[in-house]
């Protein structure tokens, strides 16, 4: 009876955080709490005592969906996916000089005018 | 009325000396309760509150060394001094804060009250919340610079002991007997914590913080918001049941306390520790 | 399903995949495939040093409101705090392994309460002293350092992500550890002779720490198991030879003697030679006949008993929500 009752009190939550305003959400770790409210404030100082940090998100495991050992294998793909990359346009550098300009680079291209 | 520094602080006698008395007040209660906060590491109900509280304590014990290291510069002698070295009587503190966690010590045999903890540190929590915002505008202006600060980290201490308050009060039973209980308990010692002294007077007119009776009308209210929310009110006014602490008057839960917390320090206080 | 599903293997042909993929340095993780010894092994080791975690801040809280100085105070009450964080990693990694086996926290307590479940010797020792909580933070962590060290590439990956985080922590108990013994050692006579003493009665129980070099001394041993799976990387005896390497020239430095008159490096092996503690003792000890073994298990088993109300109290509350 009362393995049963402190079974409950130990439920699983991963707990989220992030590192700055523009950081994503990430991983840290889990923890056993009976609720959310009290792993919210179980969270920070188990997990985050000396890391800065803005924001925590507790998630009861229960409610993750990921992939099993097997499914990993829907994450496959094959290395033939240059067109997708800027590797696979590397050509263009040479070309454009022919022209006299410079290729854009990512720094050019992003740059905020 | 302001005074910037020590310095210009020292010119007025009276309001040194009350600031002094405040000082000492507001150290040794947190200074206490931190202490009692230490024992309960590793027996508390799990073992990631066992971490969220030790954080709640080690803040406290860091707010107590700001507001002795505020005495040092006021002229009290080094902050490990006036922490290590003073005798029970020469404490400020108030009895609720002293009192032992339960039965047992914290190395041998403990027969900890988690109700308790919970209700003195919520209560605790909330006179000192409405303490620091009052000597946020404080006349001695690097006491109102270090209750900002220490604000800032009061936040989490109180979400987390309205939480445990809360979830306590709203569960078995059980539960709600023995929180029912500590509460009484802690009530009936409570005006010990919300009343400034024999130096109130002087505390409020030299414009340190304001007087008791504000103050303790601020706490009725926030405390009655939480009661009211979980069905429960104790009777009467918070009491004075087991003594005054800042007249100096202690139990023998201080004296004990103060011979763990020194015994280190005073087999030499001149030495580097 | 299309996918190729590991439980339409053969348990021979699931074993060489699982070991193809330690071989290759792949981690593995909490709901893979795993054969039933390498579970076994690491609920065993993680187990035994969750609890060891736990258990270890027990004398150094001992500590905590004595120690001397508002600093001193302050730093240790984090130190073990962070013990009983890194208890709080080890158990939940070890839960996730233990849950398959329809086990949790509370059948991990009531295995530590029975004697059932193991906590490293220098946890069972006194610590009377100031010096006592000195060398447990610069030597006892300092050995937990280089054990913990070798399996930052554990194959299984929440141990070794768990050891990451208690790693990282660890740098700062090391120089908590130094900071308190650099001060005794410099201090007056009467400090340094504390520090000296604890390093004497400590001195036995650190070498016992790492386990017997062989199976000899003990009976049966895990190592070559746990090598063979990556779950460690190093023998107990090449663990004491980092420690000694380590700390022999640190401790002479400072003006400690090493309560051993026979400890010394030999040229030829390579190695230091030095007088064996006693196994027999360690093996009393970690059997829960060390010093304090029975109080400070009746600590954690008493205010267990004692929290038990507010744990069900919550169950409850969280199954009417």
């Amino acid at each position: 009876m009362d393995q049963e009752k402190s079974s409950q009190f130990y439920e699983e939550y991963e707990v989220f955080s992030k590192r700055n305003q523009m950081a994503p959400f990430q991983h840290q770790f889990s923890l056993l709490a009976p609720n959310r409210e009290m792993a919210m404030m179980m969270a920070k100082e188990n997990f985050l005592r000396r890391e800065p940090c803005v924001n925590i998100w507790v998630v009861k495991r229960s409610d993750i969906a990921g992939l099993g050992e097997d499914e990993r294998q829907v994450l496959t793909r094959l290395d033939n996916k240059k067109y997708r990359e800027t590797a696979g346009y590397g050509y263009l550098k040479k070309k454009w000089r022919q022209y006299e300009q410079e290729q854009f680079t990512e720094k050019n291209l992003l740059k905020e005018s | 009325m302001t005074f910037e520094n020590a310095e210009t602080l020292s010119q007025n006698k009276e309001a040194l000396s009350a600031c002094k008395a405040l000082l000492y007040q507001l150290a040794d209660d947190d200074f206490l309760l931190a202490y009692r906060g230490s024992e309960w590491l590793g027996l508390a109900p799990h073992i990631e509150e066992d971490v969220a509280f030790s954080s709640i304590s080690q803040d406290t014990m860091g707010h107590a060394v700001m507001f002795y290291q505020l005495l040092e510069e006021l002229g009290e002698g080094e902050a490990d001094r006036i922490s290590h070295l003073r005798t029970p009587a020469e404490f400020r503190n108030a009895i609720l804060l002293e009192m032992k966690n339960g039965e047992g010590s914290y190395v041998e045999k403990p027969d900890y009250d988690w109700a308790f903890a919970v209700v003195r540190n919520l209560f605790y929590d909330y006179a000192k919340m409405i303490r620091l915002q009052s000597l946020k505008s404080s006349s001695y202006e690097p006491l109102a610079h270090m209750a900002r600060r220490i604000i800032s980290e009061e936040y989490y201490h109180l979400m987390h002991w309205e939480m445990w308050f809360r979830q306590l009060m709203t569960s078995t039973p059980e539960a709600r007997e023995r929180m029912e209980q500590a509460i009484r308990r802690v009530w009936s010692d409570f005006g010990g914590v919300l009343t400034t002294g024999p130096e109130g007077k002087q505390i409020a007119a030299a414009g340190l913080m304001e007087s008791e009776e504000v103050l303790t009308e601020r706490w009725i209210q926030k405390v009655s918001a939480i009661l009211n929310e979980t069905g429960f009110q104790p009777e009467g006014e918070p009491g004075m049941k087991s003594g005054n602490g800042r007249t100096g008057e202690h139990t023998e839960d201080l004296t004990e306390a103060l011979a763990i917390l020194s015994e280190v320090y005073r087999k030499d206080p001149a030495a580097q520790w | 399903m299309v996918l190729e599903l590991t439980r339409d293997l053969s348990y021979e042909e699931k074993y060489e995949r699982f070991m193809e993929r330690i071989e290759a340095g792949e981690r593995i993780e909490a709901d893979d495939w795993m054969p039933d010894d390498y579970r076994e092994a690491l609920i065993r080791l993680i187990s035994m040093h969750a609890v060891s975690e736990i258990m270890g801040a027990l004398p150094e809280k001992e500590w905590t409101p004595k120690a001397p100085t508002l600093h001193r105070k302050l730093a240790i009450m984090a130190k073990v705090q962070d013990e009983m964080g890194h208890g709080q990693l080890l158990l939940r990694v070890a839960e996730d392994l233990m849950k398959p086996l329809g086990k949790n926290r509370e059948d991990i307590m009531q295995d530590l309460f029975s004697g059932r479940l193991k906590f490293h010797n220098v946890f069972h020792m006194k610590a009377p002293t100031w010096g006592d909580a000195g060398i447990i933070a610069w030597l006892v962590d300092g050995a937990a350092i280089i054990t913990q060290s070798m399996s930052l590439n554990s194959s299984y990956g929440p141990y070794a992500r768990a050891l990451q985080r208690i790693c990282a922590e660890e740098v700062f108990h090391a120089q908590h550890g130094e900071s308190i013994i650099l001060a005794l050692a410099e201090g007056t006579e009467e400090q340094r002779s504390m520090l000296q003493k604890s390093l004497t009665e400590w001195w036995p129980a650190l070498l016992m720490f790492f386990g017997p070099k062989s199976k000899e001394n003990v009976g049966k041993s895990h190592v070559n198991k746990n090598i063979k799976y990556k779950i460690r990387t190093k023998t107990n005896e090449d663990l004491r030879q980092e420690f000694f390497n380590k700390y022999i020239p640190r401790i002479k430095s400072i003006g400690l003697e090493i309560p051993d008159k026979t400890i010394h490096f030999d040229e030829e092996k390579g190695e230091w030679v030095y007088e064996q503690p006693d196994w027999n003792e360690f093996k009393k000890i970690v059997t829960g006949h060390g010093p304090m073994s029975e109080q400070r298990l009746s600590l954690r088993r008493d205010s267990y008993q004692n929290t038990r109300w507010v744990r069900d109290a919550l169950a409850s509350r969280g199954k009417e929500a």
